[in-house]
């Protein structure tokens, strides 16, 4: 039996393509499927580099790592996780066609959204601080004659709190630099690593040279570690701003009242991106901020 | 003849939503406190990394199966939730493949 | 059916004194904007056809002054770093604006939703969306070209690309970058729409292997793409932030770079072929007039090529530095993966065989893809065994080898599945006559261009090199004739074809009875492609009535 492509009742949204809207729900849920698909390729690709650099060089990735707010990293991840919470309850109230809860749900995914931005931007601005940005001498130039000290967080490492070693290998050091330049002074992990013996081949040549630790050596690593951070925090930022953006559109169409318990899949897909930057943090969290930790905390 | 959308095909309530999200905060806690502990003396290297990854995928797991509700969903869609997993692990496998075979002695001093 | 001739579309009451009024796509609205904005997939892949066709002839020309430059061994009409660049934008260009959306982006676009008996693709304003990422794309690497040009290679090996060469490397990278996602998005396409669009009865196993073709081809776009664009982010950010992670004086790797690279690049090459074998499939059978032999086996093999497509990206780097055991694993693979090609191969033959074969001018290309490709895929074999790749590898043999497969291969399906569908696409004919001489200009011309370049790579002739020892120069004469004849060949379709837009014969719908559902509409088709949402109750590739094809209809028509 030949179905007719001429006039009868069209559901609001059905596009011309479609037959009906069973159709066009299933095109648009396996089209952002594939898009999400590229999307893990896409970033995939960054979680390759950060496999094979902390595969080569784990104590500076530690090193770089406890330099991290992991509170702050924490915090973020239950700021993205309620997040994901409203942005799946405005999905459920499309669908009961709850116009106002959608758009209540929907406000409190921005509002989540934008403290996570938010905690970003005053991480971000403690690495400028400490002179922790790897790239382009962005960091703060201390001018001339100032007496900057900024505290970093403490680090407390077996070897120099048993050995009481002198001052410069302690955790605080304090970032005074008129060029902005990337430092790195703590080489704390990587002697640590050396007497315990767990150095990696490519560590036993990558930090030294002449047989002694260089801090010009480790610093590079160390530099190659918060340029990763950056890197991948950065395009998630940037999925995170596009992911607000989206929700803009879909607050503003959600309050006039487009999306009913019969045509919702807007609200579904743009749920389905949303909850895929989740995701993507929820890796990024321990994989940047927690791993190497344990050895910073009594441990090894 | 038209398509009459009577079935709202919610998928689960708000009560199961809030619990798939506690679910996630438990996780996140934990994987926090568990980083600071030294499970690598404990247990045996790596397990510090392997349990901060078991936690990762548990969680993404419930976000995938129930926020972005895949466990409704028909086979296509989970094919491609796996899939695209599949095809990164073949990313990173082909890739580390060579770096851990480098300088074994064998073909090469 | 109605017995009298008669296309009801739309409004319009047509009978045959006013059948050149007959609206289809192309008179369906004349305005810029409805060309720039429509929705429509076969305008799309007209658009396609224009801005691609443009790219090729770009492509082209730096062809030509490459072959021109080696006439002689001294470099003398270009000196080196300008041949750098040269031979750069020669493969930017043609690989990533040409080669890569030539047949998925005009043909799949074309005619995917006729085969499958839909109105449209199932995203009609991503589908121009992708156009205009591939026109913004196109736009930024061409300002980069005129801005002076980049000479790292297509391939952007670091740490040349990321720390040493003054190209406009970024500008490049980011047109590749914005170009990708034109890729993207017409295989996200192009899986929805297999999956959801096809009309009632048109079953996964009656689908025309042109669509199991596009289907695969669609999965690595959309899997492989990506990987190029944060391979070129990451480029890009090095070479601004020279942080080092492809620097060995820190303790990056360069080979890092080639693993990413090649990830995607390899299947790309299976992106540039796989549709170009779906057009074959198509050509084989409708010349033969017989169903593909093996066609359960051929479908799945365009699947096996995606698959292990992107297991075998190392065979790009087995004297990169690349461990032994690594280039193992590839060299093994690199064998497996030639097998579901053999595969098509021999059924395409074996289609061929007891057929009723007519030698028109899609088949001339059909069959000279087949030799072209054996030989283009053998040597490909060649090079996967780590032994003799260490011979090959940078010379001129891997040059002649992927001509073969894209040239060769690609083109030639192009152009045979252009040619097969014209009448179709433009409801004219051609002129057969120039068509065959074309074809066979195209063949004669291209084995005179590229096997020279066998011998030359065997002979120690370093690839990408403005100059080359004096007894290799006979051969490079040979290369650069050919490579005249295959620029006559080439450019004459460009002709022959505009002219039989204005001036050729109108063509009918289906003038040679062909069982595909494409065929079962008009030439050129309506917009919403059918008047009626077909219904099939036929295998695949069936020739004969029981496939519903209403012979008295065609043969009436081919007699009015």
């Amino acid at each position: 039996m030949a179905t007719h492509t001429n006039d009868h009742y069209h559901p609001p949204g059905l596009q011309h393509q479609f037959e009906n809207m069973k159709q066009q729900e299933e095109s648009v849920s396996i089209g952002m499927w594939m898009f999400l698909a590229q999307e893990i390729m896409f970033f995939g690709g960054m979680f390759t580099v950060y496999l094979l650099y902390r595969w080569k060089f784990p104590m500076a990735f530690a090193a770089g790592s406890n330099h991290l707010d992991a509170f702050l990293g924490g915090l973020n991840t239950l700021v993205l996780i309620v997040s994901s919470l409203t942005m799946a309850l405005t999905v459920y109230y499309a669908q009961k066609g709850n116009r106002m809860m959608q758009v209540v749900m929907i406000v409190l995914t921005m509002i989540f959204g934008t403290v996570f931005l938010g905690v970003k931007a005053v991480e971000y601005t403690e690495k400028y601080n400490k002179g922790l940005i790897p790239f382009a001498n962005w960091n703060h130039k201390t001018p001339k004659g100032e007496e900057r000290k900024v505290a970093t967080s403490l680090i407390e490492t077996k070897v120099s709190a048993a050995e009481n070693k002198d001052a410069e290998h302690t955790a605080e050091h304090e970032y005074k630099s008129s060029t902005g330049v990337f430092e790195w002074k703590d080489l704390s992990l990587p002697q640590m690593a050396e007497k315990e013996g767990f150095l990696t081949e490519w560590e036993k040549v990558g930090y030294y040279s002449d047989g002694k630790l260089n801090e010009q050596k480790f610093e590079s690593k160390v530099r190659i570690f918060f340029w990763i951070y950056f890197c991948m925090t950065g395009l998630h930022g940037l999925h995170m701003i596009v992911g607000l953006g989206l929700m803009l559109w879909l607050l503003w169409k959600a309050w006039l009242g487009s999306y009913t318990a019969e045509y919702y899949s807007p609200v579904e897909m743009a749920g389905l991106y949303w909850h895929f930057v989740d995701i993507v943090w929820i890796f990024l969290f321990p994989l940047l901020y927690l791993l190497g930790r344990h050895f910073m905390h009594g441990g090894h | 003849m038209s398509d009459n959308h009577e079935e709202t095909h919610e998928h689960m309530g708000i009560p199961k939503y809030i619990g798939i999200f506690l679910a996630l905060v438990f996780g996140t806690i934990l994987t926090y406190f568990t980083a600071l502990t030294d499970l690598d003396t404990m247990l045996f290297a790596g397990a510090n990394t392997l349990l901060a990854l078991i936690i990762a995928f548990t969680k993404m797991t419930l976000v995938i199966l129930f926020f972005m509700h895949v466990w409704w969903n028909g086979t296509l869609i989970k094919l491609t939730a796996v899939a695209s997993f599949f095809w990164l692990a073949i990313m990173f496998a082909f890739v580390m493949q060579d770096y851990l075979t480098r300088g074994f002695g064998v073909f090469n001093k | 059916m109605d017995a009298t001739v008669n296309n009801k579309i739309g409004t319009a009451v047509v009978d045959r004194t006013v059948e050149k009024t007959r609206t289809h796509y192309l008179n369906n609205g004349h305005s810029l904007s409805s060309w720039l904005l429509t929705k429509d997939h076969k305008r799309i892949a007209i658009l396609y056809l224009i801005t691609v066709s443009a790219f090729f002839l770009l492509g082209g020309v730096y062809a030509a002054t490459i072959r021109l430059e080696l006439l002689t061994p001294a470099s003398d009409l270009l000196e080196s770093g300008t041949y750098n660049k040269v031979f750069t934008q020669h493969g930017i260009i043609m690989v990533f604006f040409f080669l890569i959306p030539v047949v998925p982006a005009i043909l799949g676009n074309f005619l995917l939703p006729l085969m499958i008996g839909a109105k449209d693709l199932a995203l009609p304003k991503i589908n121009l969306l992708s156009w205009y990422f591939y026109m913004t794309g196109g736009g930024l690497t061409l300002f980069a070209l005129i801005q002076g040009g980049v000479d790292t290679g297509w391939t952007f090996y670091t740490p040349y690309s990321t720390t040493f060469s003054n190209g406009y490397v970024m500008l490049a990278g980011l047109g590749i970058f914005v170009n990708g996602f034109s890729s993207i998005l017409t295989g996200l396409n192009f899986i929805v729409t297999v999956h959801t669009m096809r009309c009632p009865g048109m079953t996964w196993f009656r689908l025309p292997l042109f669509v199991w073709a596009h289907y695969a081809t669609s999965l690595v776009m959309v899997l492989g793409t990506p990987v190029i664009a944060i391979t070129i982010l990451l480029m890009a950010l090095e070479r601004v932030a020279h942080i080092g992670i492809f620097d060995p004086s820190i303790g990056g790797d360069p080979i890092l770079f080639q693993h990413l690279f090649w990830f995607y690049s390899h299947p790309a090459v299976y992106i540039m072929i796989l549709p170009g074998m779906g057009v074959i499939s198509e050509i084989i059978a409708n010349y033969s007039r017989k169903k593909i032999f093996g066609y359960e086996f051929v479908a799945f093999s365009s699947l096996a090529i995606a698959v292990f497509g992107f297991l075998v990206w190392g065979h790009h780097m087995f004297v990169s530095g690349q461990s032994m055991y690594a280039g193992l694993v590839f060299s093994f693979l690199t064998m497996v993966v030639s097998v579901p090609s053999a595969i098509k191969m021999f059924n395409w033959t074996a289609t061929m065989y007891k057929g009723s074969v007519s030698y028109d001018t899609p088949m001339l290309y059909a069959i000279g893809f087949m030799g072209l490709f054996l030989i283009g895929g053998l040597t490909g074999l060649f090079l996967g065994a780590m032994g003799l790749n260490v011979h090959l590898t940078d010379t001129y043999f891997i040059v002649a080898h992927f001509h073969y497969v894209m040239v060769g291969g690609t083109v030639l399906a192009y152009l045979g599945g252009l040619h097969m569908w014209w009448s179709k696409i433009t409801g004219k004919t051609y002129s057969e006559f120039w068509g065959k001489i074309s074809a066979l200009l195209v063949f004669v011309g291209f084995n005179l261009t590229f096997f020279p370049q066998f011998i030359l790579g065997y002979m120690g002739m370093p690839r990408r090199y403005a100059s080359y020892s004096e007894e290799l120069q006979v051969l490079n004469v040979f290369s650069t004739a050919g490579a005249s004849v295959l620029g006559i060949g080439l450019v004459l379709p460009l002709i022959y074809l505009t002219y039989s837009l204005f001036f050729g014969e109108k063509a009918k719908s289906n003038p040679s009875m062909l069982p595909g559902l494409e065929w079962r509409t008009q030439s050129p088709p309506p917009t919403l492609n059918f008047d009626e949402t077909p219904v099939v109750t036929w295998e695949a590739y069936e020739f004969g009535e029981e496939n519903g094809l209403d012979i008295e209809k065609a043969r009436r028509e081919a007699t009015v």
